[in-house]
């Protein structure tokens, strides 16, 4: 029965994506989304871009199946901003699964260490437009430096 | 007594000055750092009948850093001896109240309760920021290295490392960035 409804969906999902493919753009290629102001009128444009990591990917990473940790064996910290901020949107968002293409528990692992990093304002810049930015601004106890262990993550 | 001997003598007895940086350092654990040093359990002549204990100078003792949620679960309580007089206060607002107090009271509480403590405690000189006396700064001359390293926020990191740092990740060719 699992597998009938998998099956439907799939074909469901085939014919959704059937009609996404008539696009007046070049479909498959990294957009950014440009605001624009032109004499009262606000244009919103869809720019194709090329990835700005490119030519700086790792050679391991370029492999279809790659985690940190299973395919490289890191030891990753919270405090290790430069590869987090990798899997991370631009407003702090982490990103999902489908686009970071880490197995299920790295996922969630990355997530915590993402959450931690942020807690303890390692990634001030990755953040909301509404957000203070500077850790030291912070409400209460929160305006105080704090560490997390990684032992303390379950999975 | 020739004078390398009386030279020897001298610098056993001597009282060195040592400074310690407490930035994101968790004060529990730079305690019993500070109280060896502090009460001279490094040296091989220590004894508790001996006097030889260091001075130790801590400094940006108001960047200490507590691990998860510590700052709100740990308290400090307070009594003053009459009739509801007790009081409990986090460490994060006795830390707000006096930046000096929570790694003085670290120390403090690390060592053992005896006639010597108070003594030795004159030795500890803290200080919230990195603004020491000159004539405190005059006599250090040893550092004493920190547990932790100090972590380097993302907005900190110099431009050409962040460009030149390799990327695990790239976008799939649909994504809309942001």
């Amino acid at each position: 029965m699992a597998t009938l409804l998998k099956v439907a969906t799939r074909t469901l999902r085939g014919t959704f994506w059937q009609t996404r493919s008539l696009t007046t753009t070049t479909p498959l290629s990294i957009k950014e989304i440009h605001e624009k102001r032109e004499s009262n009128a606000l244009v919103y444009e869809g720019v194709d871009v090329v990835s700005p990591r490119l030519d700086k990917m790792l050679k391991p990473a370029c492999d279809s199946t790659f985690c940190p940790e299973c395919t490289l064996g890191l030891d990753i910290k919270h405090t290790d901003v430069l590869i987090l901020s990798q899997y991370v949107r631009s407003d702090g968002c982490m990103l999902p699964r489908r686009i970071t293409k880490l197995c299920h528990r790295q996922q969630k692992k990355m997530g915590t260490l993402v959450t931690m990093a942020q807690k303890a304002g390692l990634m001030p810049n990755l953040a909301p437009s509404w957000s203070k930015k500077d850790p030291k601004m912070r409400f209460g106890w929160r305006k105080f430096n704090k560490y997390f262990l990684e032992s303390t993550i379950k999975y | 007594m020739s004078i390398a001997k009386r030279v020897q003598q001298w610098a056993t007895f001597a009282r060195t000055w040592h400074i310690y940086d407490c930035t994101w350092q968790n004060p529990f654990e730079s305690a019993s750092l500070v109280k060896t040093h502090l009460m001279g359990l490094h040296k091989p002549i220590y004894h508790p009948m001996n006097d030889c204990g260091d001075h130790v100078v801590l400094i940006n003792t108001k960047e200490i850093a507590l691990p998860g949620d510590e700052w709100v679960k740990r308290v400090y309580f307070h009594h003053t001896g009459y009739p509801g007089g007790a009081s409990w206060t986090l460490a994060w607002q006795l830390h707000e109240k006096d930046p000096t107090m929570v790694m003085k009271k670290a120390v403090y509480n690390s060592m053992a309760g005896n006639l010597q403590r108070r003594h030795t405690m004159q030795r500890l000189h803290l200080f919230h920021d990195d603004q020491v006396p000159q004539d405190i700064l005059a006599n250090v001359t040893n550092q004493i290295r920190t547990p932790r390293t100090v972590p380097q926020r993302l907005d900190h990191i110099d431009k050409e490392t962040l460009e030149n740092f390799p990327a695990i990740m790239d976008y799939p060719k649909d994504y809309v960035l942001r």
